[in-house]
């Protein structure tokens, strides 16, 4: 949800290189209003409209939460649109602060439920400025584009829910779809500490009057640059809010009222709200997004349900969260991907998707999944996403194997003690906050643990390529009654994989340089699931200790290719810190809990003929 | 011990007997090349056996120089009459003083003759020709030179850094009386007990098997080049000392039993005759040249030799004029790293430099070039965390008064508690703590100062920590950890490391830049630094010679002796204290069952439950040496 400001600021640094304030002011000129709204509320807006090219023009509206700055009406940003070919070619670009937000008449509300009909929310706010910007503003060419990234993609998302007739392409790029499934503050109802909480610590600061200034400092200041053992010197989560926020950040307060998926989350849910598509959607994501990976897949998903014929495109890049904006794309850690990925989907994807929506250019044709597939370092065309293939479970086996055959041992399991004063990090290096990387972090230091089961296959005689969601389906017990399930799936490179640039010691020397990527354990995805809702996040439910318990959920989809030479490594582990919040290992309402009520707890996975665990693998050629 | 190796460490891969680019920049060829002549030699020992031997001789003939010597086991590189070394003697200063540099290959190793033995034992008589060893052949080698080489002023010195700094101290050993002035630096002194191989019998994996498997391969005759060095097939130590097994295994896997020493090391696995015979420090007596022995406080190889060779100076050979230096180095880094940080620990200066020039050199000019008195104290040592030299007429220094700092629930306290209890920890020998957190096949040269949060937060480490200090805490010479112990085997590892827990507000020297909006990444908030760390392998608590197991259960001492430091733990930063029983690769897994640890089998290694106790009847403590 952290991007989009940065974007508006032009701290970014496009890859396509910034298209400058200076040639922005030479073509555009640009007009601050207040658009008023049907129940005449006014929202600031910034319209920049092209001077000297031939017209007439499309819109294309950025609705965000993050401000427009720079404000005033001579002041110009760096960059305009999603992409610097955009504002070449000429667009008038509408940047509208939401609803409560900056300049903004209203009040702000975290993810805005939508109320079909039944009152304001982002749809009509879109829909009547559309309107307005169609009545108002001269020289367009009546069609309406809508992108962004984000939080704003949310925004960008819910320009579809009743659209005006005159929004004929929008494009949502890590839309956020749910907060307690799978985007930014939860997964599977597990809080996403470290992100959630400094997001809130930040963006929840109130705003109690219109206002063109707002800084992402946090209304507090961590006592230590290390995010460990910031969160874990917290103690019991209730302390976020006691020692640091103390009432002063609302959507913190919200979510820690909020432990399971009630009216408040459902009401912020936008996915039910996604009925009858009629502009061409291009949705826009990252394989190594930590914050929105959920709602990107999840929106293209509703869409391809409900709109089937909708011209609907989703593009996965090997990107953080709005990677393909930002950076290249040609590499994330120690992770390449051999080339600028980001250009490639600027210049032959986002550029022409709305240059033939919006302005009538030829169809690019583009197919409806246009997807990277990691490990080979290609671009995949798909007709379909998932394309066809052919679902493969894969099996925990003794001794830290994994096999495609089902286990033939009558007993067997794995135990390992889930300490809640010892968490598993997520990450080996220190940080305050969570860095975009560790999707792709090596997992050695977590192999090495006590508190983490490894299994892996052999070495892989040829391709194993996996394209779509990942099914874990385990068999647990813990001798609590609540637990976090983490499942880490990692692409073992070949010990003599070489990274790129390896100093050569010569021949004479005993030690060769250190290779870091041999070896390398790279997270390809990994999920958790608080136990305590395998079945239902409204209802949840304890485990009956020491008693074998299925637990199922899905990991987001990927596209990876694990290569020959390679292994494919599953990790389970009960803490993933502080990236989740700890589970006390006792089912109760964590949010509330007392430091006393942290508990260890012995925990096993089965993997025997009765009680099998698995991962389903998507597995396509 | 492992010089070269380090030294390609530093020196960006530059290939063997190349020396590094040193620290005042290095003399240059072309220098070198104008202003000495090279000769290459055979000189006979007196048991016959000719020692292949380098001089590089000043071409001014106005003066005559003193001899500067140099006995190494890793060759004398470039060999050939026209090859010049880059840089000579210890430091670039030496050759525009003027010296005559000697370089000899010892017996045994490269263009010498005769057999090599590691750690030559140092007979106590020499009254045959046939009793020769380091001791003889350094004398006959002076005695020689100084017959046959002319404008000589009838004076030697010898220096070496580590496996040199062993030939240099056995040297000392009934020196000729030419002998004027020696530079043991980093010296071995016992390879069971401290230095390089194991530590208080705890095999040092890595560096004996990446050591030996190269070094230790057999020479059948006298050659100029290296074998072709082994290579493991990856970078990662942790997998590969992991996949390798129990120790037995290197053999079947890797050595294929062709490597003597490594097979000595697995015959020999209590502190018994091989050993004792290879421990230098009895035969230190009666020392007549002048001694300036140097040490590194992150040395992970020769710390301890270097702290025992002074050591056993000050006790048995009282009258010798001998001089410690003590500085911020790892292995070897005075001579070749600035010295101004390791890892992300800065030292506020180029320690290196100063030693260089003002202590080193003025050593040498003193007893060889009859130069005016160099001055050096007793002990010339850097305090860490005060960084800052101390002159001192001993070390440790007098001052000092020994200190309990009790464990107790999660902390370190000066009372006594008064309640009793223990904490608990597993130890799985399939998942040992790892010693650093990255990537390496051997020794990275930083662990001594790393951050120690990524084992803290393992659930099979223990740690204590002080209250923020109200005072400056300055710990000054060995230092022991008392622990009363218990486990569920019948042998086990105890592994104490004394860290410097720095505060969360700790300025970052160098601040990284802010990602994002993100605050700036600091290592340095809440760093836990290790300033010293050691292991004592349980069954060799009482005894090196005499393993004993432990009952299950049952409460037991263990005494850690941890070498010394200097340091200071800042007024706000903690005194912390971890306790693992692994350190891995760094260490060799204990299979937590009584047994020749060489010759265990997989079965052999099990998991267990330690206890460390604390309170009136078992109180658990360490020992530091507070400076007053």
């Amino acid at each position: 949800m952290r991007l989009a400001r940065l974007l508006v600021l032009g701290l970014a640094g496009l890859p396509l290189a910034a298209q400058g304030a200076g040639f922005l002011q030479a073509a555009y000129r640009k007009q601050e209003v207040r658009i008023p709204m049907r129940d005449g509320v006014r929202l600031f807006t910034a319209i920049y409209i092209p001077r000297t090219l031939p017209g007439p023009f499309p819109f294309l509206l950025h609705r965000t939460c993050y401000g427009l700055a720079p404000y005033g009406p001579e002041a110009f940003p760096p960059d305009l649109g999603p992409n610097s070919a955009l504002a070449r070619e000429g667009y008038i670009f509408v940047n509208q602060d939401v609803r409560g937000r900056m300049m903004s008449e209203g009040t702000f509300q975290e993810m805005t439920p939508h109320l079909d009909g039944r009152g304001v929310d982002e749809a009509t706010d879109a829909f009547d400025t559309i309107q307005w910007l169609l009545e108002n503003i001269p020289g367009h060419n009546g069609k309406v584009g809508a992108w962004g990234i984000s939080y704003p993609g949310f925004y960008a998302a819910s320009t579809l829910v009743a659209s005006h007739p005159a929004l004929k392409a929008v494009s949502p790029q890590a839309p956020i779809a749910d907060l307690f499934a799978g985007d930014d503050d939860h997964h599977n109802g597990a809080l996403f500490l470290a992100q959630a909480f400094w997001f809130a610590a930040a963006f929840g600061k109130p705003r109690p009057e219109p206002t063109p200034s707002w800084s992402w400092r946090p209304l507090i200041t961590a006592d230590t640059p290390d995010g460990y053992a910031f969160f874990l010197g917290l103690g019991a989560l209730a302390q976020a809010e006691a020692r640091w926020l103390k009432g002063g950040i609302q959507s913190w307060t919200d979510t820690m009222a909020h432990p399971t998926l009630d009216g408040f989350w459902q009401a912020r849910q936008l996915l039910p709200h996604l009925r009858t598509i009629r502009p061409a959607v291009l949705t826009v994501g990252g394989w190594y997004d930590a914050e929105d990976l959920y709602g990107t897949l999840q929106v293209h998903r509703r869409i391809g349900a409900v709109s089937p014929g909708a011209a609907s495109t989703l593009v996965m890049g090997p990107w953080s969260h709005g990677g393909w904006s930002r950076e290249d794309g040609s590499r994330l850690g120690a992770v390449t991907f051999g080339q600028d990925t980001a250009a490639f989907f600027q210049e032959q994807i986002e550029a022409p998707f709305f240059r033939h929506h919006l302005k009538a250019a030829p169809d690019p044709a583009l197919p409806k999944a246009y997807v990277f597939e990691t490990g080979r370092n290609v671009w995949r065309r798909e007709a379909a996403w998932p394309p066809p293939g052919t679902p493969t479970p894969l099996y925990l086996q003794a001794e830290g194997r994994l096999s495609f055959q089902a286990p033939l041992d009558a007993t067997g399991s794995d135990g390992f003690t889930s300490d809640p004063a010892h968490p598993v990090p997520y990450t080996a290096r220190t940080e305050q906050r969570v860095a975009p990387a560790f999707m792709v972090e090596d997992q050695r230091f977590a192999a090495q643990r006590p508190d983490v089961l490894v299994y892996q296959t052999a070495v892989l005689e040829r391709d194993l390529t996996l394209a779509g969601p990942i099914q874990a389906r385990l068999q647990v017990s813990t001798t609590g009654t609540d637990a976090d399930w983490i499942v880490k799936v990692i692409d073992v490179y070949p010990d003599e994989f070489a990274a790129q640039d390896l100093p050569d010691p010569g021949p004479e020397a005993w030690e060769a340089p250190v290779n870091p990527l041999g070896g390398y354990q790279q997270l390809v995805r990994a999920e958790v699931m608080r136990g305590k809702f395998r079945h239902s996040l409204e209802t949840p439910e304890p485990f009956v200790p020491g008693q074998p318990t299925a637990v199922a959920f899905a990991l987001n989809d990927v596209c990876h290719a694990f290569r020959k030479g390679h292994r494919l490594m599953v990790q389970i582990q009960s803490s993933w810190f502080p990236l989740v919040d700890r589970n006390p290992q006792q089912f109760l309402n964590i949010n509330t809990a007392k430091d006393t009520d942290f508990r260890k707890a012995e925990h096993r996975i089965y993997r025997s003929r009765t009680l099998a665990s698995s991962l389903l693998l998507p597995v396509v050629r | 011990m492992g010089f070269w190796r380090g030294l390609r460490h530093t020196a960006g891969w530059a290939t063997l007997g190349i020396l590094a680019a040193s620290v005042l920049g290095a003399q240059g060829v072309a220098y070198l090349e104008d202003h000495y002549a090279k000769q290459e030699l055979q000189i006979p020992m007196r048991d016959g056996t000719r020692l292949f031997t380098i001089l590089y001789t000043p071409k001014d003939p106005r003066q005559a120089y003193p001899f500067l010597l140099e006995r190494t086991p890793y060759g004398v590189a470039p060999y050939g009459k026209t090859a010049f070394k880059a840089e000579l003697g210890p430091s670039p200063l030496f050759g525009k003083e003027g010296f005559i540099f000697v370089y000899q290959d010892v017996r045994g190793r490269m263009m010498s003759e005769g057999k090599f033995i590691d750690m030559t034992p140092t007979l106590p008589a020499h009254d045959l020709p046939s009793q020769v060893d380091e001791s003889t052949d350094t004398y006959d080698t002076v005695d020689w030179l100084l017959k046959h080489v002319p404008n000589n002023n009838g004076r030697a010195g010898q220096w070496g850094i580590s496996y040199p700094a062993f030939y240099a101290a056995a040297g000392l050993v009934g020196a000729h009386p030419a002998m004027k002035a020696v530079s043991p630096q980093a010296p071995i002194m016992d390879w069971f007990t401290g230095d390089d191989f194991h530590r208080n019998g705890a095999l040092w994996l890595p560096h004996l098997f990446n050591f030996t498997v190269n070094f230790g391969r057999e020479r059948p005759a006298p050659t100029t080049s290296w074998p072709v060095p082994f290579r493991h097939g990856t970078s990662d130590g942790y997998a590969f000392f992991l996949a390798m097994g129990p120790l037995a295994n290197a053999n079947r896997l890797y050595l294929k039993g062709a490597i003597p020493f490594w097979n000595d090391v697995m015959a020999h696995g209590t502190y018994d005759a091989f050993w004792q015979a290879r421990n230098l420090r009895p035969q230190l007596k009666d020392i007549r040249p002048a001694v300036l022995t140097v040490g590194g406080w992150f040395d992970a190889e020769n710390l301890y030799g270097s702290l025992q060779l002074h050591r056993t100076l000050d006790r048995q050979s009282a009258g010798t004029d001998h001089h410690l230096v003590l500085g911020p180095w790892v292995h070897g880094g005075w001579g070749r790293t600035p010295g101004d940080r390791l890892g992300e620990v800065r030292f506020g200066a180029a320690t290196s430099e100063f030693y260089q020039t003002t202590l080193e050199l003025p050593f040498f000019l003193e007893h060889l070039k009859g130069g005016s008195a160099s001055g050096l104290p007793k002990a010339m040592v850097f305090e860490t965390g005060g960084n800052r030299w101390h002159r001192l007429e001993a070390w440790p220094p007098a001052n000092v008064k020994a200190t309990n700092w009790y464990f107790q629930d999660q902390a370190l306290g000066l009372a006594a508690p008064a309640a009793e209890g223990f904490d608990t920890y597993p130890s799985d020998p399939a998942k040992p703590v790892p010693y650093c957190n990255g990537v390496n096949i051997g020794m990275a040269q930083d662990y001594m100062t790393a951050d120690q949060r990524f084992a803290e937060r393992r659930p099979d480490v223990l740690a204590f920590r002080s209250p923020p200090l109200a005072a400056d805490l300055t710990v000054a010479g060995p230092m022991q950890a008392e622990l009363w112990v218990s486990t569920t085997g019948t042998d086990a590892d105890w592994v104490v490391k004394v860290i410097d827990v720095y505060p969360d507000d700790f300025p970052d020297p160098e601040p990284r830049p802010a990602v994002r909006h993100a605050a700036p990444v600091n290592p340095l908030g809440g760093y836990e630094q290790l300033v010293r760390g050691e292991v004592m392998r349980g069954k060799f608590r009482d005894s090196f010679e005499h393993p004993e197991a432990f009952v299950p259960g049952q409460p037991t001492r263990v005494r850690v002796p941890l070498n010394d430091v200097f340091h200071t733990f800042r007024k706000g930063h903690r005194l912390m204290v971890q306790v693992q029983s692994s350190w891995f690769p760094l260490m060799d897994r204990n299979p937590q069952v009584f047994t020749d640890i060489y010759t265990a089998t997989e079965k052999d290694f099990q998991k267990a439950e330690q206890r460390l106790h604390w309170g009136p009847r078992f109180p658990s403590r360490l020992i530091l040496p507070i400076l007053q």
